[in-house]
């Protein structure tokens, strides 16, 4: 840089102009990083550190009791599981509760969504009422829904009074269909209000004055939604879809419970059940954690598919 | 001014942390589970213990019994295990074999050697604990189960209790169908039911007494005697909604609600130590003599009468503390189990002491006589690295029957393929 003499403006090259725009930007970004660091370390700590020792551990046989150090048999768990029928059942098991649970959870939130947000009154309560079993831990929930399934339960007396059938003992713990069916109830249940807040979130965003200009066209409520709502509220869809996927192949607490309680595994033997047991019950910490590489990767192509299937990010609404 | 503010609370901080590290007591953690009778004593113990040894602070920590073999497992895994903890041997046994239980410091307890120590207990007290001549594990309580009755209900059906309890399984599917209510197919008063899932304790005898087991004599081969499974599993079938409808493992505990005397439970499987839950949850049923204990039932064609398997819940200390921690908690071990009158009397558990068992005092007690004589007979409960993950695949193998009527050869030959492939493993 050329020396400056006082009373002379300094007249910097491009690449000089370039450098010290940097360092200034330097300067702004060590603070970011400053707060920024305590929560990355966290997340490498808790998140990221656990995952890779799941990946390596996926590789070794292990019993959890033993101090002997893990033994490195490379992919032998992931072909054990592949040839396990036991394996192959959590996973029917696991696609038939996400199956059942998730369309219904994406379906049902967006339309009490749409009921809540075009009331005029009593909003604000019907948010709470549905949301409110998702402040429940999931364990409480299913200690509940225990209750309301035993053969002298609510459940029972309920379907009995709709049906007229006095005394039938509906199963709903002991059939393999009726536990399936019980565990979906449930997590729908505890779940649904969470997504109807996110739904209601989504389509309060919407300008009033987009629904105004609709109705001077003419556009019926039906046409509203279908034509207006619908489209403008596709990342929250896609969001409530991703996550509602996510929740659902990770379930474990009502399935847990509900075995240790008396319930026959085998209908309800989740991937993340199998993940426990094999785990903690047999010891076998190698093959778990080959398990839990499974359904993580599982997870990473639905969701990527979910992205790739939604053709839009960004909604405009000029 | 302020360097020397600065180098003053440093000064300070150094001196108090000196004190306090020097004042520092040895924490002993104590791992156990629930049950508000030894909590009350174990506290006075500890009470005692600390005030004897001014340098020790004892931490005991209460869960539920159903939750404390994850619960210590995840610890151990960790290697932040308790310095010492109880479960149910079955669950131990697998501590011992990893070698992650340090064995009894005999010597620091008085004895001259292990033979001594044993002479102290019944027989075979400690054949569940001992790895190549140690002992490794101090009993807290030996259990077995016999059938507790409600004669009030096997009244109200006819029935004398004193003459009619059941002797056999099949007199127990009879008696129970005399003593079953219900409202359509929901049972509102059960005659009996099993402990599900300790299928270890309660199951396996039952397959004993039909001539079956679990392994060969050599360990390696899984499911002995097909036959005697069906037959069993055929039992257990034919007692769920499927069969009689008797009773079912998605209705309520059986010991849990038998306590209520609400007349929804006329027979359960349970050991001594339910006398005193029946005290102190219900005085006015325990006082009032409308229960009794008969002996476990044995099927008519058994080819050996084999009761109830007995099975322990021992006191052991973490192998990977400090040397003078372990003989902290040995000491404090000791201290506890030289109370076996208090255990008895307050808490209706057994310490298989010959002192003890020998004495006017325990066959004073209402039928110890009934679960010694049960507990002759039986064999212990079956113990295997691999236990808690056999009996999951029992418990998978019976419930299937009971509840889904999947065929008893079909969930046999499931149940005897997955034991062989663990056997096989090892």
């Amino acid at each position: 840089m050329k020396p400056v003499a006082s009373g002379e403006r300094s007249i910097l090259s491009p690449d000089e102009r370039k450098q010290k725009k940097w360092s200034m930007e330097r300067k702004k970004a060590r603070w970011g990083w400053i707060f920024v660091t305590p929560a990355l370390l966290f997340f490498a700590v808790f998140s990221f550190y656990p995952i890779f020792n799941a990946f390596y551990m996926s590789l070794t046989k292990k019993n959890l009791l033993s101090l002997k150090p893990p033994e490195l048999i490379w992919f032998k768990n992931y072909a054990y599981l592949f040839k396990s029928p036991d394996f192959w059942n959590s996973m029917k098991a696991t696609g038939l509760f996400t199956l059942g649970t998730f369309f219904l959870l994406v379906v049902f939130s967006l339309t009490l969504g749409a009921l809540i947000i075009t009331r005029k009154r009593c909003k604000r309560l019907l948010q709470m009422v549905f949301y409110s079993p998702a402040l429940l831990s999931s364990v409480v929930a299913a200690l509940i829904w225990l209750l309301i399934f035993d053969p002298r339960g609510l459940a029972n007396q309920f379907l009995n009074f709709l049906a007229q059938t006095p005394g039938t003992d509906h199963n709903w713990l002991a059939s393999a269909n009726m536990l399936r069916l019980s565990t979906i109830i449930v997590y729908f249940w505890k779940y649904i209000g969470y997504f109807t807040i996110i739904f209601v979130a989504g389509m309060g965003s919407i300008p009033k004055s987009i629904h105004e200009a609709a109705e001077i066209d003419g556009a019926s409520r039906w046409q509203d939604f279908w034509l207006i709502v619908l489209p403008l509220i596709k990342p929250t869809t896609l969001l409530v879809s991703v996550m509602a996927l996510i929740q659902c192949l990770k379930t474990f607490s009502t399935q847990y419970l509900f075995t240790t309680s008396g319930a026959p595994t085998k209908p309800i033997n989740v991937i993340t059940l199998n993940i426990y047991n094999t785990a903690i019950r047999d010891h076998n910490i190698g093959r778990a954690s080959a398990m839990s590489v499974i359904l993580f990767l599982i997870m990473i192509v639905l969701s990527w598919m979910q992205f790739k299937v939604s053709k839009e990010d960004t909604v405009t609404y000029m | 001014m302020k360097k020397t503010l600065g180098w003053s609370l440093l000064i300070v901080l150094f001196i108090f942390s000196c004190s306090t590290f020097s004042a520092r007591k040895t924490v002993i953690t104590y791992w156990t589970h629930t049950d508000d009778n030894r909590t009350r004593i174990e506290n006075r113990y500890i009470a005692e213990f600390t005030k004897m040894h001014p340098d020790v602070e004892i931490k005991r920590v209460v869960n539920e019994a159903s939750k404390m073999g994850d619960i210590v497992l995840t610890a151990f895994a960790a290697n932040n295990g308790p310095d010492l903890f109880n479960l149910p041997i079955e669950q131990e046994y697998g501590y011992m074999m990893n070698h992650r239980v340090a064995p009894v410091d005999y010597k620091l307890l008085g004895y001259k050697n292990w033979a001594a120590l044993k002479d102290d207990y019944a027989d075979n007290t400690f054949d569940a604990v001992t790895m190549k001549g140690k002992i490794y594990g101090l009993p807290l309580e030996v259990t077995n189960w016999s059938i507790f009755i409600n004669k009030k209900i096997f009244r109200s059906v006819g029935l004398d209790p004193e003459k009619d309890y059941p002797k056999t399984w099949e007199e127990m599917a009879d008696i129970s169908e005399k003593l079953v209510l219900r409202n359509g197919d929901i049972i509102t008063r059960r005659g009996f039911d099993f402990r599900y899932p300790y299928y270890l304790v309660s199951f396996i005898p039952m397959v004993q007494q039909l001539g079956g087991d679990l392994l060969s004599a050599d360990g390696k081969k899984a499911i002995v005697n097909d036959q005697a499974w069906i037959k069993a599993l055929d039992f257990m079938k034919a007692w769920g909604p499927h069969g009689r409808n008797l009773g079912s493992p998605t209705y309520v505990n059986a010991r849990k609600i038998f306590d209520n005397d609400n007349n929804d439970m006329a027979m359960c499987l349970s050991g001594f130590y339910q006398e005193g839950r029946i005290k102190v949850d219900n005085p006015e049923f325990y006082d009032s003599g409308e229960w009794m204990v008969v002996p476990f039932p044995v099927f008519e064609d058994a080819a050996q009468d084999v009761r109830c398997a007995y099975y322990g819940h021992y006191l052991m200390v973490n192998d990977s503390i400090s040397k003078q921690k372990k003989q902290i908690a040995w000491k404090f071990i000791d201290y506890m189990l030289s109370h076996p009158v208090e255990y008895l009397t307050e808490v209706n558990i057994i310490q298989p002491r010959k002192d003890l068992v020998e004495s006017e005092l325990f066959k004073s007690l209402p039928y110890t006589d009934v679960f010694m004589d049960d507990m002759a007979k039986a064999k212990p409960v079956f113990l295997h690295e691999n236990g808690s993950q056999f009996e999951r695949y029992i418990k998978e193998a019976v419930e299937e029957v009971m509840l889904t009527n999947a065929d008893s050869e079909e969930a046999l030959a499931t149940l005897k393929r997955k034991i062989q492939e663990v056997l096989d493993e090892d």
